[in-house]
């Protein structure tokens, strides 16, 4: 069924989730249009990887999530990726003990050969610093290199949507641009992508825009654009509950 | 001034009590009565179950209730029953009276146990479980080999016991009475502070070593206890038998003795009992199955583990099938603390205090040159950005992390490092960011741990149901009913842990807390899952427990919490301490505003 | 003298280095222990006997069918046995229902097979003595497992996948990796390698249901030695029993022999609870 310009890319309403009885998210409502940067901001603790976990599959959920028209209900991590969507999940856990290059096959493993290092080969030109290094283990590669890997393993697929969560923890500020760098041409490409950061001043730079989540749902939604964003952003977060 | 109801307490106490005792009475009465109906074949399997049942009360406390998978335990049946007819055969020895041998043939089985069972404190779960199946193997080999003692293939006669139990029906009554003995310890064991240790060193091992619990000491005991039953045991089926040889003592039997207690379900004393009794009588009702007996013992186990791993006992727990009330509400009442809380003669006020206590986990500094106090009475709330190092810091001072320079000192004395379970006796108590209960045992009795290291009867007393154990019960009970109605929680007392809400959990894990009746108490995340209400009402608590002289270390994620109640806040940033001060000073601190946001 | 313990202590030390590569493999996949490695290698030898001894078929037909049985083994055991346990919040349970399943089948083989060791047929007509097939054979099927293992871990997609579930069973998931059907395979494969073991080593052990128990113990040391998850450390250890096994046989005899390695197996393994070398895959935290 072909989306009609209006039908945004992912449509959250109502998002429920939890680990065991603890719950951690309450109702979260959340839109991305196709070819838009959404940043995704928060204190800890609030739930934004909860909320990406929801959505790739990896939590069970209740509520709503439908991705580009599709209900995602009861849809497996791997069916998830083959829609569309890519999760570099946070802490760049890459396979260690396996080479730079059987990484990023891995990240291709549904797709038929040719085709798997074509795409193989794509993501490695994004990213020369691992492209030289692409038969070393990934365990001699640095924190940074490592986090640029899980991003070119995201992207192999070509997915519609990349969520990224925390991309730039534990990476010196060079690196942290190099993927924001990457952020940007995804989005001059039309890839849509939801950015879990902490570092709020260079993704307001980056995204249209924003959201914030506090305590399991969403406090604040604007244009990035938007007069007196930081105050109240500021204010989101350290604010007491309504009661 | 608002009372718990004792009388409800009390009431409760007296009904279930009977409810719980009934089956063994009707047991008790069966067995006396069985003679009267039974023929000579169903009184030797009756004699049978009994002697069975010896070995399995004690492996219970092994297997269902310190949840350690001892397979092999048909090495002890093993043991016992050469050791006994040996020593009565006099072949080896001078000829002894049978009581003798069999006293001898426990201590034997004692000593074995603890060396079978020891390894369990170093070792995995499987490692312990193949161990344990390898020292069953040994020992009938050493059986088979060493034939100058136990006559190798051929075997030994097994002892006989003097007038009245000579006869068939007298030797019946004697092991009856001692099965019945066996069980009614291993229940005044499963109702005494040592039983519930035993389940939270199960299924909660960290929270178990906060309240003080030490594991090693606790095992040893279990393990002598289970190794001299089994020995018993040994010597007893060596006399129903007549004649032992070394192909008696086979794995099956190891295996029957351990899927009874699982078909019987953990934390039981009736499951088990009633699981012994149905293996052993099952094979006899389906006559052309009996070469089957061994594959259907394993099916019914895998279909227990699979389908229902509570066993017999979950069945017959009709108290935990009655629905819960919807929409409770938890309500604590922080005017019983002043009653809880009595500090013991001389503690005035203190201070725990942290001095440039730096940590480093590879290359990360968790926590970098650190200073903090909490001092008696106050609320100290500890802040900051996810890695700050908060929950290290925690960690560090309640024994589960070693700090590599810096001194951790409560009133100036530095507490010993990694001694996690010596903090409980130090009065410092501490809660866990997801709740750490053990889910098949009742509110009440979650909270009965924490007060464990109170209790003074020694296990021999529990064992025996002495005066000073069921004064310990008493008292213990009494004082887990004040802090859960403190805390709000008292109406769900006898409910299963596992089914409250994660809400209801935390608060449980604080009544357990207060238990220790803490000097300091240590409180990790504690507002996480709660709702807004339930958070207002957790900062009365807090509020109050201060009040009462406690001093509190608030470690939460929850801003306006920390806010709220605290007299002092920290605020943590990348193991640093950032700024410190009162909340009014904190909030409008321009860095912490900053480290929060990022940038 | 020497020649004879030697070539039996390595026979049967690659046997049990088998067994031992069989939890391994198993324990990769899925991060639990079972006690259906020994099991399968019972049936290994039992199919093996059934299916050209008793049945006369082919030697290359009956190997392919044992190895069937234990590739059918595996499945059933990743099934009914480790995946229910591994939804459930108490991960212990997998001991219990692995030891239920073991039992089964070793009753049920003790059952209809009998209790009685019947002999392991001959499977190349060459005659006896020297350097015998039952002892080269347990050796070739070890090597050609470890061959085999690492080719398939590091020339094909498939192997990669299964180091990758072994290391980060999360990050694979995320990446969209099939994980329930990687870790049956992975269950396949570990009852092929195990009931190759008990194959190769038929002659030797003969078509016993009691082998299970006795393999599912001896199997698992080279584990615990060498490190779990570690294959390599599994062969050293295995062939450092087996020749130790068969030394203490000759010196002090059977029964003697056991105690021997049973008592040397605790005390190493209480001095070093992670093994003689340390896990193989350190667990991300």
């Amino acid at each position: 069924m072909p989306i009609s310009a209006a039908d945004p890319l992912l449509d959250i309403a109502g998002l429920s989730s939890g680990y065991g009885k603890i719950g951690v998210l309450h109702g979260v409502n959340l839109t991305i249009g196709a070819g838009e940067v959404v940043a995704l901001l928060g204190p800890n603790g609030a739930g934004k990887t909860t909320l990406l976990r929801a959505v790739s599959g990896l939590l069970p959920w209740s509520g709503s999530v439908r991705f580009a028209g599709r209900d995602l209900a009861g849809a497996s991590p791997r069916d998830i990726v083959k829609a569309g969507l890519a999760h570099v999940v946070e802490g760049h856990r890459v396979f260690t003990q396996l080479a730079v290059l059987d990484n990023l096959l891995l990240a291709a493993y549904d797709l038929p050969r040719g085709e798997r290092t074509a795409r193989v080969e794509e993501a490695l030109g994004l990213f020369p610093e691992i492209a030289a290094k692409r038969h070393e283990r990934a365990a001699a590669l640095s924190g940074g290199q490592q986090q640029i890997l899980a991003v070119a393993q995201g992207l192999v697929r070509r997915p519609r949507l990349l969520m990224l969560d925390e991309p730039s923890a534990g990476l010196s500020p060079v690196l942290v641009d190099r993927v924001l760098v990457v952020v940007r041409r995804l989005r001059e490409a039309g890839t849509a992508v939801l950015l879990v950061e902490q570092l709020i001043e260079k993704a307001l730079a980056l995204a249209d825009r924003v959201y914030a989540l506090a305590r399991g749902a969403i406090v604040l939604e604007a244009k990035t654009g938007e007069a007196d964003l930081p105050h109240r952003l500021e204010h989101a977060y350290l604010a007491t509950a309504s009661r | 001034m608002a009372q718990v109801r004792p009388s409800r307490a009390g009431a409760l106490g007296a009904t279930s009590t009977f409810g719980v005792a009934l089956p063994f009475l009707a047991l008790l009465v069966i067995g006396i009565a069985f003679p009267l109906f039974g023929g000579g074949y169903w009184g030797v399997i009756a004699t049978r179950a009994c002697v069975y049942w010896v070995l399995v009360s004690g492996l219970n406390l092994v297997v269902g209730f310190a949840g350690q998978i001892a397979i092999g335990w048909v090495a002890l049946l093993t043991l016992g029953a050469y050791t006994t007819s040996v020593l009565v055969a006099g072949n080896v020895t001078p000829a002894l009276p049978p009581y003798l041998a069999l006293a001898i043939a426990a201590v034997v089985g004692a000593i074995f146990g603890l060396i079978v069972g020891l390894p369990a404190l170093r070792l995995r779960t499987f490692y312990f479980a193949i161990t344990t199946l390898g020292f069953a193997t040994i020992v009938t080999q050493v059986a088979l080999a060493w034939q100058s003692v136990t006559g190798g293939g051929v075997g030994v006669a097994g002892p006989i016991f003097p007038k009245p139990f000579d006869s068939q029906w007298g030797f019946y009554y004697f092991c009856f009475g001692l099965a019945a003995i066996c069980t009614w310890m291993t229940a005044n064991i499963a109702a005494s502070r040592f039983g519930r240790a035993l389940t939270a060193i199960r299924d909660a091992e960290v929270a178990a070593e906060a309240c003080g619990i030490a594991k090693p000491a606790l095992l040893v005991l279990v393990f002598l206890f289970s190794g001299a039953v089994a020995a018993i045991a040994g010597g007893l089926f060596a006399s129903l038998q007549s004649y032992i040889t070394p192909d008696a003592f086979t794995l099956d039997l190891s295996v029957l003795f351990f899927i009874a207690i699982l078909i019987g379900g953990r934390s039981s004393i009736l499951g088990p009992l009633l699981g012994t009794i149905l293996l052993t009588v099952l094979p006899e009702f389906a006559a052309p199955l009996v070469a089957w007996s061994t594959f259907l013992y394993a099916v019914l186990l895998l279909v227990i583990v699979l389908a229902m791993p509570g066993g017999i006992a979950e069945l017959l727990d009709f108290k935990n099938r009655r629905p819960l009330e919807s929409g409770r509400a938890i309500v604590p009442r922080p005017e019983l603390l002043a009653r809880l809380l009595t500090a013991p003669a001389g503690a005035g006020a203190g201070a725990l205090t942290l001095e440039q206590v730096a940590l480093a986990f590879g290359g990360v500094h968790a926590i970098d040159g650190l200073d903090l106090e909490i001092r008696s009475g106050q609320i100290h709330g500890l802040i900051g950005p996810n890695g700050s190092g908060k929950t290290t810091t925690l960690n560090v001072i309640s024994g589960y992390y070693a700090q590599q320079s810096g001194a951790v000192r409560l009133n100036g004395a530095a507490l010993p490092v990694l001694a996690r379970h010596r903090r409980a006796h130090m009065r410092i108590a501490r809660t866990f960011q997801t709740p750490r209960i053990v889910g098949s045992a009742s509110v009440l009795q979650n909270v009965m741990i924490g007060g464990t290291i109170d209790g003074e009867c020694t296990f021999v007393e529990s064992l025996l149901s002495l005066p000073r154990h069921r004064r310990d019960e008493v008292l213990l009970r009494d004082t887990a009913m004040l802090a859960l109605a403190a805390v709000g929680l008292e109406r769900l007392a006898a409910v299963r842990a596992d089914r409250l809400q994660h809400s209801e959990l935390r608060f449980t894990e604080i009544a357990r807390a207060l238990m220790l009746r803490p000097a300091f108490l240590l409180l990790d995340e504690p507002a996480a899952g709660l709702s807004a209400e339930e958070i207002g009402r957790l900062g009365a608590l807090v509020v109050a427990i201060a009040r009462a002289g406690t001093g509190v270390l608030l470690v939460e994620h929850h801003a306006d919490l920390i806010f709220d109640i605290c007299h002092h806040v920290t605020v943590l940033n990348l193991g640093k301490n950032l700024a410190a001060g009162t909340p009014a000073e904190i909030r409008s601190h321009r860095e912490v505003v900053n480290a929060y946001l990022g940038g | 003298m020497v020649q004879s313990i030697v070539s039996t202590g390595v026979a049967i030390g690659c046997i049990y280095a088998l067994i031992g590569i069989t939890y391994n493999v198993m324990f990769s996949a899925s991060r639990v222990f079972s006690f259906t490695a020994g099991t399968l290698g019972m049936l290994g030898g039992v199919l093996g006997s059934l299916f050209i001894a008793r049945l006369g078929m082919p030697v290359a037909v009956g190997f392919l069918l044992a190895l069937a049985g234990g590739v059918i083994l595996g499945i059933v055991t990743e099934i009914v046995a480790v995946r229910p346990v591994l939804k459930s919040l108490d991960q212990h349970l997998y001991v219990l229902s692995t030891l239920a399943l073991a039992l089964m089948v070793q009753q049920f083989t003790a059952i209809e097979w009998g209790t009685e060791a019947r002999p392991f047929p001959r499977l190349f007509d060459i005659a006896r003595g020297g350097f015998d097939q039952q002892f080269w054979l347990p050796m070739l099927a070890c090597a050609s497992v470890i061959v085999g293992l690492e080719l398939l871990y590091r020339h094909t997609l498939i192997g990669r996948a299964f180091l990758a579930i072994a290391e980060d069973t999360y990050a694979a998931r995320a990446l969209g990796l099939p994980e329930r059907r990687l870790r049956m395979l992975s269950y396949a494969l570990a009852g092929a390698i195990g009931a190759l073991a008990g194959f190769a080593g038929g002659e030797m052990l003969l078509a016993f249901f009691g082998n299970g128990p006795m393999l599912t113990f001896y199997g698992f040391v080279p584990v615990a030695l060498g490190g779990m998850g570690n294959n390599r450390g599994a062969v050293v250890a295995g062939l450092l029993l087996g020749l130790f096994q068969q030394t203490a046989n000759f010196l002090v005899g059977g029964i003697f022999a056991s105690v021997a390695v049973f008592t040397v197996f605790i005390i190493v393994l209480l001095a070093r609870p992670e093994g003689l070398a340390g896990a193989a895959l350190q667990r991300r935290v």
